[in-house]
């Protein structure tokens, strides 16, 4: 036997579990034979931050003949690691980081992702690529057993920790067996039932060991340039009511045709046919620009940005929406999975409502609109009698009505004030795309994404629409950068870096500024 | 009741002669005062030695059966005091802390006492909170013991050593009249591990014995013309006792080889750590034999002359192995040898750094570095090949690889607070905010980013009290309860009130020590057998003179917010104080939850509140994470084809607390949060109701279904 302890490893973050795996791998070790000791450093990593738990075992035999304890390290150096337990993928990674990876170690990771503070508050998508991690890990380690624990442990209603011994002992990465780990989880005495279902659903999966796929990753949601088979094509089912819109798509690219039938689709939910008509009218305008400025070599890269981003542009989030969307069959099977509710569990659900009068204008014909917006009166009125802060139960009777009531407002949507303001501020900025498109592809690309600032509701959307009209304002003086397009997209991306506008701001003042003479 | 409960492991400190006893070290030091035949024990909790205290907490029944007196001390500076008791009487004591800090907060006491000196040994147990996992400034402990002439004993981290350096460091006490100090890392703070026990011991002079027969000695009083008299008496008298007591009982130990131009000197507290590296380097193996020759100091204050003379006569050169700066030991060693005439070059931070845990990767490369120009006949293997070698992209993983500060747990009742406070900045400006240690601290983190400086434990209030001119803006300060009881009600609060300060206070008042392990303090509102709980915070404030006085449901985020601004505001002069009142979640749920599950189990009705997102009305920009950063407030791929930005998602952890909803409402965020209640084992009147929407309900939405149906476009949505 050697000589040398087998050395471990948990990487965990607060509350996962790591200190209890720690113990039942000393208790699982010192009954296979070991001499076992662990070590920890709780504090306040233990809130939220990142831990790590070391466990070092000796064989006693060794020890015995040799008449002296072992002399265990209390944690892990560099390159000297057998086993190493990442309770997340990320972790895997601080792992590497910090030398404990090498070609002597055996690593089991989970892949699910526990995101950061700081990806979780980036004004955009913030998550780091675990993709570029994984791999580095993978090349680094001697082995690895990688697959998604925390989906694992759900099914079968245990802590992660109990499916992460599961793996280690599926993987054999400890000289133990099966029954000791199962035996020290009924010692433990606590959800024994689910913890071993939960150790026999890691066992497994870590025996298959299959390449697991990467779960919770930047994984793009479901794919619109590598159209599902049978998604672009005209629908046999479709309704015939929109056979007519699908026939439109037809005419279209068809690299543009997958997305642009999402944006229809969007549009005629939003509204009705008619709509969808309107849609299919202005992106066919930008796509016949497109094709006029050679925008087929390009993959046709500007009608796709346009088709998605002038969908969502017509389709802006607007109080009938809301309650729309909030009141669908839909949405009610959504809410209770979501919550994990059972079967025939009653499941009761309020919203968080905070009228203001700006929504009730946006429902009101723009010459009233703009009036009483502008009144002090009327915004006293409103608040006092709408403006209060409400939770509306949809579940209940009369939350339900009232907000398929004001669903059913719909075909007044057209006469209000902000589907004129939307309308307007959406020709222009298509004149812009294709003015822009002959002289400068890239720009008017550029100028399509800005879009994506727009988003959210009261101050967030007003913030997003203040940043937006900067952006173009600023339009020309990019012009006269040497690269527009670039210029714009390191615009677009200063928007979404703070709320306070501050490093948009910074962008545009040195913009505004010419360049100092060297 | 504290976050983690021993009350399993202390039976085991009844264990007698020749047993095994298997614990973390913290349980080994307390199975060893016992051992000792302490008579009282006291301390303040705080990370690494939090666990002391619960131990000593939960196991008070067989403290009291040995006549051990056990307080949870309401600082460091009364754990020091309580020594007191040792100065006349033939009483062992032992009192614990975090250091540096308690040690700080303690010093006042402890030089007390150090002048005064010991009858009954007087055992100081740090948990020296220093490298990773570390909270507080990075000090070393050593200069304590240097200034008031202490010792400081720093044994090897094994149960064994541990317990034997328990056991020693009162005999040293006593022999040497001197209180003692134990440092304990944080790693050996909770090292499992095991060692051979002893039966307990009962004191033969007890505490009543001192109360009823008290005796006093005029000499022990810190006065002139005693306090010169002491100062003498440590020298002449306590020093040369100390030293004898320490190398007749070999506390240090020289392992290793005998012989040798090169040998190595550690503090005992990283032999295990120095072997490892050895091990690594070929020079030593697992049972640590080695050519080597060691001088392991488990005594690090004061050094033994004739032992460091003797170990390093005959070599040419010694690494002196010594974590933390200043570099005390390494200079202490050059003065003894220097002044001996003995030219031993002593090598420690030439080849070690100045700053930083020592971590065997950091011992490795400075023992390296070492050989190769002290002893270049001994051949080291190769460092073990790891990621710091070439070839590895460490520095792209650094940036890939997102930091992971701590932060409010899901739930969290402190969370609302500055969630408010994120809200009022908007409305009236930034302000000076003066934080406190405590969970509250986490709020100079992201998302909140909120606070300027921390002074010290309760000194939240005192540390922006410079702010005192006439402004347009008032301060804002923090304290925890914690903190509130440790001194902030009077440092703080009675600071304020004397000095007609104009500022803001906030407490939090969550009913417990939170930060430290959630140990009671005087207004928990639980009921505890051994300690007076339920004394309010505000009826302090009152007491002590202040009239503006508000408290504060945290989660009701409105009336924080409103009751924020008015304090910043009001034409009201004089201190005002803003109670922040809602149990830690983190006990709150321990306690409910098991109670929650037992109910739903027996069939009675159970009402489960918990939040959502909807993902088709969050647009994902993520305000709502902004104002909270709560764990269970994440992100998730958006579902729609046509969006980039991943949106906010309230995963299964979540308690229900309602703070995303609030922020929802009062920050007028968005409508996509929801607040779902699960109702288990519903009455008839429930089932009848529900039944009745959902038919009502159900009409229309398949109404709705069907009007959608006609524009379907044959996706099967």
């Amino acid at each position: 036997m050697s000589a040398q302890a087998i050395k471990i490893a948990i990487m965990a973050l607060g509350g996962q579990g790591g200190g209890v795996l720690a113990d039942w791998l000393v208790k699982a070790g010192e009954r296979a034979g070991f001499i076992a000791q662990s070590t920890s450093v709780p504090g306040v990593a233990q809130r939220t931050g990142a831990t790590i738990y070391y466990v070092e075992l000796f064989a006693k035999s060794v020890a015995d003949e040799k008449g002296a304890p072992p002399i265990l390290a209390l944690m892990p150096a560099p390159g000297d690691v057998d086993l190493v337990i990442a309770a997340e993928m990320m972790e895997a990674g601080r792992a590497l980081m910090r030398g404990f990876v090498s070609k002597r170690t055996t690593l089991i990771a989970s892949t699910h992702r526990v995101f950061s503070i700081g990806e979780k508050i980036a004004m955009s998508d913030g998550r780091q690529g675990a993709h570029a991690v994984r791999a580095e890990v993978e090349k680094a380690a001697g082995r690895t057993v990688w697959f998604d624990m925390e989906k694992a442990g759900e099914e079968a209603g245990a802590a992660i920790s109990a499916v992460l011994l599961g793996a280690i002992a599926g993987a054999g990465a400890m000289p133990v067996e099966r029954g000791v780990f199962e035996d020290v989880i009924r010692e433990g005495g606590r959800a024994v039932d689910k913890n071993l279902k939960g150790f026999a659903a890691g066992y497994e999966a870590a025996r298959e060991r299959a390449p697991a796929p990467v779960a919770g990753l930047v994984a793009p949601a479901p794919g619109l340039d590598a159209p599902v088979p049978g998604r672009s094509a005209p629908g046999t089912d479709a309704a015939p009511a929109v056979r007519p819109l699908l026939a439109r798509l037809e005419e279209f690219p068809g690299l543009v045709r997958p997305v642009a039938r999402e944006g229809v689709k969007r549009a005629v939910d939003f509204q009705d046919i008619r709509y969808g008509d309107l849609y299919l009218d202005r992106l066919q305008e930008i796509v016949r620009t497109d094709q006029g400025c050679g925008g087929e070599a390009r993959g046709f890269e500007l009608s796709k940005a346009a088709a998605k981003y002038l969908a969502l542009a017509m389709a802006y989030d607007d109080v009938i929406r809301v309650a729309d969307l909030k009141t669908r069959a839909s949405r009610f099977a959504r809410f209770r999975a979501d919550v994990r509710a059972a079967p025939d569990q009653i499941v009761r659900v309020w919203e968080f409502m905070h009228p203001r009068l700006e929504e009730a204008c946006d429902l009101l014909p723009p010459v009233m609109a703009r009036a009483l917006v502008k009144s002090p009166a009327a915004r006293k009125a409103f608040d006092a009698v709408l403006g209060k802060r409400r939770r509306v139960a949809t579940t209940n009777l009369s939350g339900f009505m009232m907000l398929s009531a004001l669903s059913a407002l719909r075909p007044l949507r057209r006469s209000g004030m902000r589907y004129e303001t939307e309308q307007a501020r959406i020709e222009s900025w298509l004149r812009m795309i294709g003015d822009e498109a002959p002289r400068d592809y890239a720009l008017a690309c550029a100028i399509a994404s800005l879009q994506r600032l727009i988003k959210g509701y009261s101050d967030t959307h007003a913030r997003g629409l203040s940043s937006f009209r900067a952006i173009i304002d600023a339009l020309d003086a990019a012009k006269a950068t040497p690269s527009p397009a670039q210029t714009l997209v390191r615009l677009r991306d200063a928007a979404l870096r703070d709320e306070e506008g501050a490093a948009l701001r910074a962008e545009l003042s040195k913009l505004n500024q010419p360049p100092k003479a060297a | 009741m504290a976050e983690r409960s021993f009350a399993r492991e202390v039976e085991r400190l009844r264990i007698g002669d020749g047993e095994v006893f298997r614990g973390e070290g913290i349980l080994a030091v307390t199975k060893a005062l016992l051992q000792s035949g302490v008579s009282y024990v006291g301390g303040y909790q705080g990370a690494p030695i939090s666990h002391l205290m619960d131990v000593l907490s939960d196991g008070q029944e067989i403290l009291g059966e040995l006549g051990v007196h056990f307080e949870a001390s309401a600082s460091e500076a009364a754990a020091a005091a309580m020594l007191a008791a040792s100065v006349n009487y033939p009483l062992r004591g032992a009192v614990t802390w975090k250091s540096t800090v308690g040690t700080n907060v303690a010093s006042d006491a402890l030089s007390q006492l150090a002048s005064s000196g010991v009858t009954g040994g007087a055992l100081i147990i740090l948990g020296e909170d220093y490298g990773e996992g570390s909270s507080i400034m990075q000090e070393r402990s050593h200069a304590f013991a240097m200034k008031s002439q202490m010792w400081l004993l720093d044994p090897r981290p094994n149960l064994a050593s541990i317990v034997d350096a328990v056991e020693k460091g009162f005999e040293l006490s006593e022999a040497s009249k001197t209180p003692v100090f134990l440092e304990l890392r944080i790693r050996a703070c909770h090292v499992y591990g095991s060692f051979v026990a002893k039966d307990n011991i009962r004191a033969e002079f007890g505490l009543s014995d001192a109360m009823e027969k008290p005796t006093r000695e005029y000499s022990r009083v810190v006065l002139p013309p005693s306090n010169f008299a002491h100062e003498a008496e440590k020298i002449e008298d306590r020093w040369p006792k100390a030293v004898d007591f320490i190398r007749k009982h070999r506390l240090n130990e020289f392992l290793g080889g005998d012989r040798g131009e090169v040998g190595i000197i550690v503090q005992g507290g990283l032999y295990n750590t120095l072997n490892r590296a050895m091990e690594l380097a070929g020079l030593s193996n697992a049972f640590g034999d080695t050519d080597i020759p060691i001088y392991c100091l488990n005594v690090t204050y004061p050094l033994i002359d004739d032992e460091v003379k003797g170990f390093c006569l005959d070599k040419k050169a010694v690494l002196l192995v010594e974590e933390g700066q200043p570099e005390y030991i390494e200079q202490a060693v050059e003065s003894i040898l220097r002044k001996a005439d003995i030219q031993t070059k002593v090598i420690g931070k030439h080849v070690l750094p100045r700053a930083g845990e020592y971590t065997s990767g950091v011992i490795l490369d400075g023992l390296t570095k070492f050989f190769a120009q002290y002893a270049p006949a001994h051949a080291l293997c190769a460092p073990p090949e790891s990621a710091g070698a070439p070839g590895f992209a460490v520095t792209d993983l650094a940036a890939a690889v997102p930091q992971r500060p701590a932060g409010f747990c899901t739930g969290c009742p402190e969370r609302p607070v500055f969630s408010a406070m994120k809200q009022v900045e908007k409305d009236i400006g930034k302000f000076h905010v003066s934080c406190d240690i405590g969970c509250h601290l986490f709020s100079i983190l992201p998302p909140f980013d909120i606070g300027n400086t921390t002074m010290g434990y309760g000194l939240g209030w005192a540390g922006a009290s410079a702010f005192g001119a006439k402004a347009k803006q008032r301060t804002v300060s923090m304290m925890g309860d914690g903190g509130f009881w440790h001194n902030g009600l009077t440092s703080g609060v009675g600071n304020a009130v004397f000095n007609k300060n104009d500022n803001v206070l906030i407490v939090i008042d969550n009913g417990y020590s939170a930060a430290t392990g959630g140990q009671d303090i005087l207004s928990s509102r639980a009921s505890n057998k051994t300690k007076s709980t339920n004394n309010p915070i505000a009826r302090a404030v009152r007491g002590i003179g202040v009239e503006w006085i508000e408290e504060v449901h945290t989660y009701d985020i409105a009336r924080m917010k409103r009751v924020l601004k008015d304090a910043m505001t009001t034409a009201k002069k004089g201190p005002k104080v803003i109670i922040a009142q809602a149990e830690c979640m983190l006990n709150r749920q321990r306690r409910e939850k098991p109670l929650r599950d037992k109910a739903i189990r027996e069939g009675k009705r159970v009402v489960r509140a918990r939040y959502g997102v909807d993902p088709d009305t969050c647009t994902g920009d993520h305000s709502c994470i902004r104002i909270s950063g709560c764990p269970s407030l994440t992100i998730r791929d958006n579902p729609d084809p046509l969006r980039e930005d991943p949106v906010a998602y309230v995963n299964n952890d979540c308690v229900g607390c309602g703070v995303c909803g609030e922020n929802a409402h009062s920050a007028v965020l968005c409508p996509s949060f929801y607040r779902a209640e699960l109702v288990y084992n519903p009455g008839a009147v429930d089932r009848f109701f529900a039944r009745c929407r959902a038919a009502v309900i159900g009409f229309f939405q398949r109404g709705a279904d069907a009007r959608r149906a006609r524009f379907a476009f044959g996706d099967g949505e």
